[in-house]
């Protein structure tokens, strides 16, 4: 397991992607062997028959130049090796409204830090409504493209997040010219039972749906997908080595069943979000074809309101509620169904348009763990994982990844169990472990992101990164850098946190194992024993 | 010639290798038929600078022909019997090549007189090797019937220490006593209220020995002598199998009633002298000790043991290259003073330092090793001094790669990589750049950004070999040593770095031409070495308090006592500040340039500096940047034009203090209300300033600094400074006070903590800071007995050095706060609890000269021996056990736990056993075994 190997600062000695592959298979699973965190050289020293191996078989035979290089790695190897790559986010806003780049003293800083410390890399958030903000079809990379320069004079790698979606904190939104027809035409938009519209991610009812001006909102993606391949054609596959494609709301798959955060601690169970004119088009339809048509003229009519409990209302009610009825297996299912093949169309769109450029394609769930420990689990139905006592959603959505060779961001590696409060029946580490051994069931790769950052989680990101062989991660994004990633009391725990997953921590007590070795008289390390037991007890005696 | 040198070259090896642990140690030559091959190269080699004693004994044995006749006499004579076994990877010292003679004499000469050497290098080389020598214990009378007489020695070169006491013939148990008064040899120094330490001398310069002697009354009630032996050198104990040495007498005048005589004693061969003669050579015992003492009438006892030592050997190798005219090939040469070494190389063609083999014609005994590197033996030089070697290359290659093979299976590396050698053509147009680059990549980030993607073919082999070697754990052993030290440079470079990202982010407000600019800028920046924080290793001491002045002479007196405080274990001293000031403690300067202060002149000061610099300590100098007086008044009346070399106007005073009526800006900082406060906006102020700073640190020679109240200004200014000045440490004093609520010190001082932080920041890392919160802390939680303080709420320790341990100078009292002014006194009687927890925990921890100097001694001694021994630095990991009412308990770096207050503590034990350590008032440390 190991975290990267560090590229120089100069970028003169770099020896491009080729090496740095290789170089990472060389490190040895054994504890206690002489690995050093920081210096490639000795690492490549270490007494392991593993690292020989791998290094005689790919090492030299073939010197390949970096940029020429285009190995689906990644994707070729899930979780078969005990290591992570770590990568951190960068900051939400590093490329500004005019595509200037944002504090780019500090981030040139951070990168390097970074790199010092043997991160593998950065993920860059890349905002649609930022890079095609004055019309449909025109791309404005510059920010960006000097961004990922920025990261690659840096020698890190960079994973790109490509958002589909407009972040109201961050006041980032979709793309004027759709928030313009979204004005005229609401229903593109996700809307609950109230008809309130979620503004910041299209409805996935319209996803073939010639909306924007003639065109589908899966052929704007693509397109958008297809001019970043074009303008980043030369970081693709060195550089750059992922990519993960928005799939709804804050980037996950999922319904925005969720966002009115309301700051009591306790979650409610979220409201379905099936009630824009073109869903409930397809929910008509879909009663219809089962010789159900009254089941197709609403949603659920006892379901509770968003920051309710499951029990408030009798849908989700632990024993007697409808979940559980043919109505609600049907309504479940379809609304479960709608998601999958939203995820579906465009992680194959997004196959398709990176296949062969050495990148990786990823898409992100979320981890709706609160209600877990319920049966009818209210907050994962919400939110279109049709999971409850007796069913496993994850089993057709990490088919459906394994399907579009695609990775799976779960979020949320940082939350334990027993930071939850008691009442939301809340179980972030077995739902993590149930949807891993989806994924591990359909040979899926499970990257890991942290839903928060802080000190206190990353003990928790620790052992699940770090785990058994169930437990493996081949990637894990931290997010997100900033001020308070930077502040002292958290970067120096982050320090230690990395270089604690490098197992190269007891390289600074090396001292310890000096004079191993029996020469006759040294005691090194210990003190006198004037005060204690020593022989003149015994001599006066004799 | 040749039947000569070949018997002495066979000689030396067995006489190297008398070792039990290594009894196979292949020191063999595999060119035994080279009869050029001189013995003076091997001697030379392995001769130590440190000890000095070896030559003199060693050469007798040389130049006998015969090593089996000569080896006994060696142990008897010299008793010298000294062992060298190489511990591993070397390190090389480089010398000009010029000055080199070569063993193909042509060869040397075509390349020294075609001139155009593009490249030329020395690589330090430091190789490890384990010593062995004797310590001897011996008892004798003078003439027959004078005073009797314990004699300690050690054959080694080092600083000995021996550490002893007495047991009395009543005594039950085995505790130790100090010696009475007369028993002591001048120089001794006591340790707590059971031993004493005397230094170990050598008698005369050429003696061999270092030796105590200590007199034994014969009438005394002592019934044994008890001691260990301890090098200052490297904090290293020495034992007698895990236990104190005894000498135990017993006087049979009391005992029996008869009278005086020379047979009074008796030496018991107790367990002690029977079980120390764990090798046959060593059975001698009653033997005249030492030629020089024949004459000496011997009766008594006589006892050695051996004894081993790490020492480092310096060795060098030099590379030139130049490129030939005519062929315009590469001719590179190779020097050593190595004797003996094959030179395992390659080539690359790019950056990535791929090794490859170059097409022949390779230099005369080069082997292809595995297709994947060549070995060449270079040839030893004529003058006997090393070997060299030519090697040709062809156009187009970008570099040399190598390490060097010593016969013994023994690799030597270049700080852990390849040695390279870079032949490009960018190189050649700039060989100076060419070789600042090398330098730079070399030396700076080294284990970075060097050799990144190289030969991994070959690093594989390497790998294979030295899994086969005995020597192999050793290796190990020297490289990490190697690579803590990388990793140390390479944390502290991360935290500043990280230090300036967090500063923007948190502030600025970017405008995106501007940055464009400053990145350009850090870009280019060289990665500097120097971070203002040292090595982390750091014990500083105050060298000074608020009296010192009054002598008129402490530079001299501190002086007198820099060997003490050396042997105490500081390296870092703090000197008051050295200029001309209107008060005589120097806080209140007047003519920077003027170094003739209350404490001395300059002349006294430089000759303190150089002496703490000569005891390796590092020398803080005290700088007043806020505040100056001034020599003139101005047209009002009021005293604000400076004089003497900065001669600066009122524009060099800040605008918002009203009594001074500066024409400068406003402060940036807080005012200090006694003098004119300097106005750092001022451009021309910061170049004086940072002119001056330059001075002291060229004329002088401090190494860094003590900067006074830098609450005065922003620390961006003083970040400008550090970098123009490139301190090796450097700390601010940042003192403000702590947040009260009803006269009652909150518990949660992060507020306090924060400012001192942001002050850190504002100097991007490039300064420490006084860590006055945790002496905030420290004070409330051991005055009123609420250890419970002494941990955050989120269990760290709840000072700067909680946060930010490694820019945290932690300290219980200093000039102000303490001696004669008292403004914030530590509580009284308590200091010793403040000690145990500033030189246990992380951060650098300062001591204030007046305990050193007071009872606190022998305490305070123990504490720094204890943090030296255990290497516990400024990062160490600090696991707080307890924080309770009455007690509080850590465990640092998981092998030393501490507890101050009364309360009980025992650390749990668990897989580590833990043994107590030292103990004192309220206070006890434990060390894991």
């Amino acid at each position: 397991m190991e975290l990267s190997v560090i590229g120089t600062s100069q970028g003169t000695f770099c020896g491009g992607g080729e090496l740095v592959r290789e170089l990472r298979f060389c490190v040895p699973k054994r504890n206690g062997d002489a690995i050093n965190f920081f210096d490639r050289n000795s690492r490549r020293r270490c007494r392991n028959s593993r690292l020989q191996l791998t290094l005689t078989a790919s090492g030299q035979s073939e010197p390949v130049r970096s940029d020429s290089f285009p190995v689906h790695e990644p994707a070729k190897r899930p979780n078969s090796i005990d290591r992570v790559r770590l990568f951190v986010g960068l900051p939400l806003d590093v490329v500004s409204d005019c595509h200037s780049v944002n504090h780019a003293r500090a981030i040139t800083a951070g990168l390097k830090a970074l790199n010092l410390l043997g991160v593998e890399g950065v993920e860059l958030p890349v905002w649609w409504g930022l890079v095609e903000k004055e019309g449909m079809g025109e791309y404005e990379w510059s920010g960006y493209l000097a961004v990922a320069e920025m990261v690659q004079n840096a020698g890190l790698k960079l994973h790109v997040s490509l958002c589909f979606h407009g972040d109201r904190q961050h006041k980032v939104s979709l793309p004027r010219w759709v928030s313009k027809i979204g004005g005229s035409n609401p229903s593109i938009f996700y809307t609950d039972r109230s008809g309130k519209a979620y503004e910041d991610c299209l409805s996935l009812a319209v996803d073939d749906l010639p909306v924007l001006h003639g065109k589908t909102p899966l052929q704007v993606y693509k397109g958008f997908c297809e001019s970043f391949r074009s303008s980043f054609a030369h970081f693709l596959g060195s550089t750059i080595t992922g990519v993960t494609i928005g799939l709804g709301p804050d980037g996950e798959l999922r319904y925005p069943s969720h966002h009115q955060h309301s700051n009591n601690s306790i979650p409610g169970v979220g409201e379905f979000q099936c009630y824009d004119e073109n869903m409930m088009n397809h929910l008509k339809q879909h009663a219809a074809s089962l010789g159900n048509p009254l089941w197709g003229l609403a949603g659920p009519h006892d379901a509770p309101t968003y920051n309710q409990s499951p029990d408030s209302n009798p849908f989700f009610n632990e024993h007697s509620g409808s979940w559980k009825t043919p109505y609600g297996e049907f309504f479940l299912s379809w609304y479960s169904s709608q998601l999958l093949s939203h995820g579906d169309h465009l992680l194959s769109m997004a196959s398709d348009v990176f296949t062969n450029t050495g990148v990786a394609t990823h898409g992100r769930v979320p981890l709706m763990h609160s209600w877990f420990k319920t049966r009818s689990r209210a907050l994962e139905n919400t939110a279109g994982f049709y999971s409850t006592d007796g069913k496993d959603a994850y089993e057709a959505f990490a088919q459906m990844f394994a399907r579009n060779s695609s990775g799976m961001i779960v979020p949320g590696m940082d939350l334990s169990d027993d930071q939850q409060p008691e009442q939301t029946m809340s179980s972030p580490e077995m739902l993590l472990k149930q949807i891993r051994a989806a994924c591990k069931r359909h040979g899926v790769g499970v990257s890991g992101m942290n839903s928060r950052l802080g000190s206190n989680g990353l003990d928790r990101i620790r052992k699940n990164v770090t785990g058994d062989e169930n437990n493996v991660v081949d990637l894990f994004t931290y997010q997100r850098m900033g001020a308070e990633f930077f502040s002292p009391e958290h970067f120096s725990s982050f320090t230690q946190f990395t270089r604690g997953l490098n197992q190269h921590f007891a390289e600074l007590h090396s001292d310890d194992l000096l004079a191993e070795e029996t020469v006759p008289v040294v005691a090194e390390e210990s003190v006198p024993v004037e005060a204690s037991s020593s022989p003149s007890a015994e001599m006066q005696t004799a | 010639l040749g039947t000569h040198s070949h018997t002495q070259k066979i000689s030396l090896p067995s006489f190297l290798r008398t070792d039990r642990s290594f009894p196979s140690l292949p020191f063999r030559s595999p060119h035994t038929a080279m009869s050029s091959v001189a013995v003076e190269p091997l001697l030379r080699y392995h001769r130590r600078t440190e000890v000095s004693g070896l030559r003199k004994v060693a050469n007798p044995c040389c130049s006998s022909s015969s090593l089996n006749c000569s080896r006994q006499k060696l142990f008897h004579r010299g008793k010298c019997k000294l062992r060298v076994r190489r511990r591993s990877t070397a390190p090389f010292v480089i010398r000009a090549s010029s000055s080199s003679s070569s063993s193909s004499t042509a060869l040397a000469e075509t390349f020294e007189s075609s001139g155009d050497v593009f490249f030329r290098h020395s690589f330090p080389v430091t190789q490890t090797e384990t010593v062995e020598g004797k310590i001897f214990v011996r008892v004798d009378q003078e003439n027959g019937k004078g005073n009797w007489h314990l004699t300690v020695g050690c054959s080694l070169p080092g600083k000995w220490i021996l550490h002893w006491g007495v047991s009395y013939v009543n005594d039950i148990g085995s505790e130790w006593d100090q010696p009475p008064k007369h028993m002591r040899p001048s120089g001794s120094m006591p340790v707590k209220n059971y031993a004493i330490e005397t230094p170990l001398k050598k008698p005369s310069g050429d003696d061999p020995f270092y030796e105590v002697k200590i007199d034994i009354d014969p009438k005394s009630a002592i019934a044994a002598i008890n001691f260990v032996l301890k090098d200052e050198e490297t904090g290293a104990w020495y034992q007698h199998k895990g236990r104190d040495f005894k000498v135990p007498l017993v006087d049979y005048l009391l005992e029996d009633g008869t009278v005086f005589g020379s047979n009074s004693f008796v030496i018991w061969p107790g367990p002690f002298f029977s079980n120390i003669l764990l090798k046959p050579e060593t059975d001698s015992t009653l033997e005249p000790d030492d030629v020089k003492r024949e004459d000496r009438k011997v009766e008594g006892i006589y006892e050695e043991q051996p004894i081993t030592k790490h020492i480092a050997i310096e060795n060098s190798v030099t590379v030139s290259v130049r490129k030939c005219p005519e062929t315009s090939k590469n001719l590179l040469y190779l020097e050593t003073d190595l004797p003996e070494v094959v030179v395992h190389w390659g080539v690359c063609r790019d950056d990535a330092k791929n090794w490859e083999t170059p097409p022949g014609p390779h230099p005369p005994e080069t082997v292809i090793f595995k297709e994947k590197a060549l070995r060449t033996l270079l040839q030893p030089k004529e003058d006997g001094r090393g070997c060299s070697g030519l090697f040709t290359l062809e156009e187009g290659l970008a570099g040399f790669l190598f390490v060097l093979k010593l016969n013994d299976n023994t690799w030597l590396k270049c700080k852990g990589n390849d040695f390279y050698v870079p032949l490009s053509n960018s190189s050649i147009l700039h060989s100076e750049s060419g070789q600042e680059h090398f330098k730079d990549a070399a030396a700076s980030v080294k284990a970075l950004d060097q050799n990144q993607g190289s030969d991994t073919a070959f690093t594989n082999e390497i790998i294979k070999e030295i899994r086969n070697l005995v020597s192999g754990i050793s290796s190990d052993n020297s490289r990490k040593v190697k690579t803590k030290e990388a990793q140390e440079s390479i944390l502290q470079e991360i935290e500043k770095l990280a230090a300036e990202a967090y500063s923007i982010f948190r502030s600025s407000i970017p405008t995106f031409k501007e940055e464009v600019v400053l990145e350009e800028e850090l870009e280019q920046a060289p990665p500097k070495k120097s971070s203002g924080t040292g090595s982390g290793y750091e014990i500083v001491l105050q060298g000074f308090n608020w009296e010192s002045h009054k002598s008129g002479r402490w530079y001299m007196e501190l002086k007198e006592k820099a060997e003490d405080i050396a042997s105490l274990g500081f390296t870092v001293v703090w000197l008051p500040p050295p200029t001309e000031s209107v008060s005589p403690e120097g806080y209140m300067p007047k003519d920077l340039y003027n170094l003739n202060s209350r404490y001395g002149n300059i002349y006294e000061l430089k000759e303190l500096v150089g002496k703490l610099h000569e005891l390796g300590i590092k020398v803080l100098g005290d700088a007043v940047l806020n505040h100056r007086c001034a020599q003139y008044q101005n047209q009002n009346g009021i005293w604000n034009i400076f004089g003497g070399r900065l001669n600066w106007d009122d524009r060099a005073v800040v605008a918002d203090d009203p009594h001074f009526q500066g024409r400068g800006n406003k402060s940036s900082g807080d005012n200090f209300h006694a003098a004119p406060n300097i106005d750092h906006s001022q451009d021309f102020v910061r170049k004086d300033i940072k002119g001056w700073m330059r001075w002291l640190r060229e004329e002088i020679g401090y190494d860094g600094w003590r900067l006074d109240f830098v609450r005065g200004f922003w620390g961006g200014y003083v970040k400008d400074y550090m970098d123009a000045t490139s301190p090796y440490f450097a700390v601010g004093e940042y003192w403000d006070s702590l947040s009260y609520t009803y006269g009652e010190m909150d518990h949660n001082q992060d507020a306090h903590r924060q400012r001192i932080i942001d002050w850190i920041n504002a100097t991007s890392g490039s300064a420490g800071a006084f860590d006055v919160t945790t002496k905030g802390v420290l004070h409330a939680a051991l005055e009123r007995c609420e250890y419970w303080r002494l941990a955050d709420e989120k269990g760290k320790p709840p000072g700067v050095v909680g946060w930010w341990p490694s820019r945290a100078v932690t300290f219980v009292e200093n000039h102000d706060t303490g001696s004669t002014q008292g403004h914030w006194r530590f509580p009284g009687g308590k200091e010793m609890q403040g000690y145990a927890y500033i030189l246990t925990h992380p951060g650098t921890p300062a001591v204030f000269f007046d305990h050193v100097y007071s009872n606190y001694r022998s305490e305070i001694a123990a504490l720094l021996a204890f943090r030296n021994r255990h290497k516990l630095h400024c990062r160490s990991i600090v696991q707080i056990s307890k924080a309770a009412r009455d007690v509080y308990a850590a465990i640092i770096d998981e092998k030393v736990a501490v507890k101050i207050g009364p309360g009980h503590f025992e650390p749990p034990n668990g897989p580590r056993k833990w043994s107590p350590a030292l103990e004192g008032r309220d206070y006890k440390i434990w060390e894991s075994s």
